[in-house]
């Protein structure tokens, strides 16, 4: 049975001489363990005091980073000056050896036990790390490429591993989140080119049939936006009868221009018209759209002033 | 036609885990497991005549044809690794406990080691070292843990009965009991052997070796 590894260097820069890091001590009994060892004491007569004593030192040196592992640590340390307490007031004054009262006799009685089947358990992980250390060098197959067995030995499989399998499924399912498939950003050039298209076969058309009877906030911004585009340059009209009202758009009988010129400069004016519909529908609860439905609230738009030029360049160019 | 002493080898060296006498004798249509274990002895002794890189292990109540250790250096290089990943003394230790008192809960496993065993039980479970074998009928029905045939495999032991003596505490007296429990248990080969008692009484030496202790 070796001792536990201990080390002389600079563990504790601040103490001085020998110290024994209770980091390489695997838990409490095992500390005790090599203290009664380095102080030749018998298993079933602990000196509680000089035991005590040097137990608590160690703990002094150590800063613990696993808090479990400072309790049970700690645990002991009570339980250890619990019964150093009690040799303090002994029974009888006159006794100069070491006497507890009846509890206390227990209590060490039963650390001793505790101690001496930790010893056994001690020796015995040594004796099977060394039996591990022989079977390393000696190479097996672990797996065969005969077929498996048509019945599966089942007693092999625990409550432990089909509780890990589920786990494990349970994680990838969660996972596997569907994909939010976001929408083809609307853009400004493209619904231009839709009510134009709108407008080669009929007159006029509603504004709210092109933007759509869903309401969506971005949808009825670009296609205002496009509507106003398209009016500034001459190939519809827009008409409102009174305020708030529905927006007729009429065939402007000059156009003759394909929307073709438009589509060129898609690419710039997408990112533009998305941000203003973004812009718009960061701004909150703001439904009061017909308000912006004509012209001249659009020209005084919502805090959108960025895109608006962005997207009003292109065109004149 | 190939000699039983070649089928045997053939048996052994394509087999993932130990073979048990009793399984050699139902493939070698055999009369008896002491039978088929002369056979593996028999190979035993012409693979050490003939100084060949392999031998005959019993382990886990099986046999299993593995390499001797003086060629592991060679078999690290193909590897390209330094060596198997170890144990750590905590669950060294916890094996210990457990490989004794089977089946034992957490709870009896922490009140020997004086710390709280729940990381390095869980490890030992994922290396297939250990197994849950049911619930103690104790409050908080814990888990009851018991070791494995790969326990017995990693640590060379034919049976528990290889596990050296312990005085004191950790004798349990049903031990023997447990022994012969878990010998008699492994495999699918419960269906083909009807009869219980010589694959009890088949790992002679090891058998013998528990009873004695117990």
């Amino acid at each position: 049975m070796s001792a536990p590894e201990t080390t002389t260097q600079g563990a504790v820069p601040e103490s001085p001489g020998l110290t024994v890091r209770v980091e390489s001590f695997v838990g409490p009994l095992d500390l005790l363990l090599h203290l009664c060892r380095t102080n030749e004491m018998d298993l079933s007569r602990l000196a509680l005091r000089t035991i005590t004593d040097q137990y608590l030192s160690h703990l002094e040196a150590v800063r613990f980073q696993d808090l479990e592992m400072a309790g049970s640590f700690m645990v002991m340390a009570a339980t250890l000056i619990y019964l150093k307490s009690k040799l303090l007031l002994p029974a009888n004054p006159d006794d100069q050896d070491e006497v507890l009262d009846e509890e206390g006799e227990l209590l060490k009685r039963e650390l001793e036990e505790r101690l001496r089947e930790y010893a056994r358990v001690k020796a015995l992980g040594a004796w099977l790390a060394e039996r591990e250390a022989e079977q390393t060098l000696v190479y097996g197959r672990t797996t065969a490429e005969l077929p498996p067995p048509e019945d599966i030995p089942l007693e092999d499989l625990s409550v432990h591993l089909l509780q890990r399998a589920m786990q494990r499924l349970i994680e990838d399912q969660q996972r596997r989140v569907p994909r939010q498939v976001e929408p083809n950003p609307l853009s400004v050039l493209e619904r231009m080119s839709e009510i134009l298209d709108l407008l080669r076969s009929t007159w006029s058309l509603l504004f709210s049939s092109v933007a759509g009877a869903e309401r969506l906030r971005a949808e009825w911004v670009v296609t205002l936006l496009a509507l106003l585009e398209l009016v500034r340059l001459g190939q519809a009209r827009a008409r409102q009868a009174d305020l708030f009202g529905e927006i007729v758009i009429e065939r402007n009988a000059v156009s003759v221009r394909e929307p073709a010129r438009l589509v060129e400069t898609d690419e710039e004016s997408r990112p533009a018209a998305d941000a203003s519909g973004e812009a718009l529908a960061a701004e909150g609860p703001r439904d009061s759209m017909p308000e912006e439905e004509t012209p001249r609230a659009a020209a005084t738009p919502p805090p959108d002033d960025e895109p608006r030029t962005e997207q009003g360049e292109p065109l004149n160019a | 036609m190939p000699e039983p002493i070649d089928v045997v080898e053939a048996l052994l060296f394509a087999s993932d885990t130990p073979v048990e006498a009793e399984r050699i004798q139902e493939v070698l249509d055999l009369e008896s497991a002491a039978a088929a274990r002369e056979i593996v002895e028999g190979l035993r002794a012409r693979l050490d005549a003939e100084g060949r890189a392999l031998q005959v292990m019993e382990v886990g109540g099986g046999f299993r044809l593995v390499t001797r250790p003086e060629v592991a250096p060679w078999l690290v290089k193909l590897a390209r690794s330094r060596t198997r990943s170890r144990l750590s003394r905590p669950a060294l230790e916890t094996l210990a406990i457990i490989g004794y008192r089977q089946p034992v809960s957490r709870p009896e496993v922490d009140a020997v080691r004086g710390v709280n065993s729940d990381a390095v039980l869980d490890n030992l479970l994922e290396r297939r070292m250990i197994r849950i074998a049911g619930r103690k009928e104790s409050p908080g029905r814990p888990f009851l843990y018991e070791t494995t045939r790969e326990f017995l495999v990693a640590f060379g032991l034919r049976d528990l009965g290889d596990l050296p003596k312990v005085e004191g505490e950790l004798i349990v007296p049903e031990l023997a009991q447990a022994a012969a429990a878990q010998l008699a248990e492994p495999g699918p080969e419960e269906e083909i052997t009807a009869a219980p008692d010589p694959s009890q009484q088949d790992p002679g030496p090891g058998g013998d070796r528990v009873s004695t202790s117990g």
